[in-house]
């Protein structure tokens, strides 16, 4: 299927072709099909993806932060993998928010203060709940001490907080965890292959020049943290480079235009591009990883969820996990 | 070092084309041929400069400067401050030529008279350093020449009997870099992708993946470097069928479409790799582009580099490739 991306993305050509708008080829893409093909496709993935769903066991997991577009997000892929919701989820606020539908399922949605009586209640019918977290910074550790209190696994989503203080509550109290900032685990794959590269070939690439560009919805002030790193470790190979010449591309117009970003995902995205080449211009290597919405981080999260899961069950020694962890235990589903 | 500014500097030059506003990465179009003349001039003085500070000049014997790998490869070694050794050889019997290399005349050798320039060679030349880019029937003669003189050396040419090539180096108790790959950079790349796939199996499980190559239109065979890097995407779990790589062979659709530039129409390799997910939301693009020789010859010299280095320090270990060389980290 051609990739809705292909049709938009932008013409890297290193010898400075004419800009080709989406509707024409670029370089090395091909034609978009039509809508109609496009539904088809997702029909079709979500069929299959429900098949692959029913050979894990469906084990219920708990959303709290069902009510933003993370959670929610989350929540309809628990769902069409398979697994079982639990209609039970938090709001931030201390009142009860009612009732939300996600799929064909009702959630409740509770207070804030009573986070503890319903959680343990929700133990007692689901013993071997899990939860995921995507709620906001400023309730990470509360959060936290509250699943390690009630011996809950959880796979900690929600960025931000005290990270420190994060990892000595998980450590001290025993309780099976999966935390990573970076939930996109194709992403995080990506960046380990580059980390690796530069440890194990350091200055390979010396003197190669280096261009990165990245774009994300124009409410992300700061700049790509995973920008950052990928530079880091072209660093290691050799590259001489400035963080402070990634170029952040947050206007909508030029998103549309130049980046190809797809209108539909203007309010939230991460494209980036980075090309190496050599000094005399020989040699190019390109790399990209974009990414529209939320469906990545969601299908990564039930991803370490199952590992999660499968860890409980074998009671395995170790109980603090991140994405490469469950990177290496291979394909989930 | 060799400066770093290079193409930066070349970037603030005025772009020919106004049409390409929309160009985001402020990449150089290809330097005209004054500015890379200029710029050739300065990196050579730069590197000359840099290799008698450094005394990293040992003497090095191209075998093969009559071809076009073999002039590439001794050209770089002038550039990087080697000693050129002036002799190398031809496999015409009474070839009675010389062949000028960045101002040096290099006296060219037919087969009768191998044994007695190499014995001599080794003798003005103790630490010298070969290396081979001759043709695939002579592979196997030539690396039993260099074990029986004991001259360290680097294989660059591809073919020949590779199990006798290892076998002849082993009994011998030679230093040698053998690899049919001398892009550095590349093989690098296509490591990283097999730790990826390694450590992370099935990690793009239901990824599609996309694609397409270009070499030179004399080239009837796929890409043994894409069905390498093909092979790891498959372990990490993408959907790919062999058949479907896209070999782009025309060289007008090489111009306009893949963005080849004309003077490396008859010696590139262009690579592209697009991993989709099954949802369309996210896309993965890797790239590898290689015009002409420039990348093989410095990748040569590294092997060179490090192949001296060994010797120098009495190395355990003799027959090494392009991995051991890219473990030892930059070689200037």
């Amino acid at each position: 299927m051609i990739s809705l991306l292909q049709q938009h993305s932008i013409v890297a050509s290193r010898h400075a072709q004419a800009y080709t708008r989406p509707e024409k080829p670029c370089m090395y893409r091909t034609r978009r099909r039509g809508a109609v093909a496009r539904a088809v496709v997702t029909e079709n993935i979500e069929k299959s993806s429900k098949i692959i769903g029913s050979s894990t066991a469906p084990f219920p997991i708990l959303v709290n932060g069902c009510t933003g577009k993370m959670g929610r997000s989350v929540a309809e892929s628990i769902i069409s993998s398979g697994l079982t919701l639990v209609p039970v989820s938090f709001s931030g606020k201390e009142k009860p928010g009612g009732n939300i539908t996600i799929g064909d399922v009702d959630v409740t949605i509770h207070g804030s203060k009573e986070r503890e009586t319903v959680l343990s209640s929700v133990i007692n019918q689901f013993p071997d709940v899990m939860v995921v977290d995507y709620m906001v910074p400023d309730a990470v550790n509360a959060n936290a001490e509250l699943y390690c209190k009630l011996g809950l696994p959880f796979v900690m989503g929600t960025t931000g907080g005290d990270r420190e203080l994060l990892y000595k509550t998980v450590k001290s109290s025993d309780v099976y965890a999966v935390i990573s900032p970076q939930m996109g685990k194709q992403v995080v794959a990506f960046l380990a292959a580059m980390d690796i590269m530069a440890k194990q070939f350091p200055g390979a690439f010396s003197g190669y020049h280096l261009e990165v560009l990245e774009s994300h919805q124009a409410s992300k002030l700061d700049a790509s943290g995973t920008a950052k790193s990928v530079v880091s470790s072209f660093q290691k190979l050799g590259v001489s480079y400035d963080m402070r010449r990634i170029r952040k591309i947050r206007d909508t117009t030029k998103q549309l235009q130049m980046v190809g970003v797809p209108e539909e995902y203007l309010g939230s995205h991460a494209f980036h591009f980075y090309c190496l080449t050599s000094p005399d211009d020989s040699v190019s290597f390109e790399f990209q990883h974009n990414v529209c919405g939320h469906k990545m981080y969601a299908e990564g999260t039930v991803d370490a969820a199952i590992f999660l899961y499968k860890k409980v069950q074998q009671k395995a020694n170790k109980r603090l996990y991140d994405m490469i962890d469950v990177l290496r235990e291979g394909n989930m589903r | 070092m060799l400066s770093l500014t290079l193409s930066g500097n070349c970037s603030l030059l005025p772009r020919p084309n106004n049409r390409r506003c929309a160009l985001f990465f402020a990449r150089t179009k290809r330097t005209t041929l004054v500015t890379s003349a200029l710029t050739r001039e300065t990196v050579a003085i730069s590197q000359d400069a840099m290799a008698d500070s450094r005394s990293l000049s040992f003497p090095i014997l191209v075998n093969g400067v009559t071809g076009k790998m073999g002039k590439a490869v001794a050209e770089a070694a002038v550039s990087a401050g080697l000693q050129l050794v002036p002799v190398s050889f031809s496999s015409l019997d009474k070839p009675a030529r010389t062949l000028e290399i960045s101002n040096i005349e290099i006296s060219v050798h037919g087969p009768s008279e191998r044994e007695e320039i190499l014995s001599s060679v080794t003798e003005k030349y103790p630490d010298v350093v070969l290396v081979d880019y001759t043709v695939p029937n002579a592979v196997n003669a030539n690396a039993e020449l260099y074990c029986k003189f004991g001259v360290p050396f680097v294989m660059g040419t591809t073919g020949g009997d590779r199990p006798l090539l290892y076998k002849t180096v082993q009994d011998s108790n030679v230093y040698s870099v053998i690899s049919p790959q001398m892009g550095k950079q590349v093989v690098a790349f296509l490591a990283a992708m097999e730790i990826m796939a390694e450590q992370f199996p099935g990690a793009f499980s239901g990824y599609k993946l996309e694609v397409m190559e270009s070499h030179q239109a004399t080239k009837l065979d796929t890409s043994g470097t894409a069905k390498a890097v093909i092979a790891c995407f498959q372990k990490l779990g993408a959907i790919f069928d062999m058949n479907e790589i896209e070999m782009i062979r025309d060289p007008k659709e090489q111009i306009k479409m893949v963005g080849v530039p004309e003077e490396y129409l008859s010696g590139h390799a262009y690579h592209v790799y697009n991993l989709t997910s099954p949802d369309e939301t996210v896309s993965f693009e890797f790239q590898h582009n290689v015009g002409g020789r420039s990348i093989y010859a410095e990748g040569s010299i590294d092997a060179a580099i490090f192949l001296h280095k060994k010797v120098q320090s009495k190395a355990e270990k003799k027959i090494y490739d392009m991995i051991d060389v890219l473990r030892e980290g930059n070689m200037r």
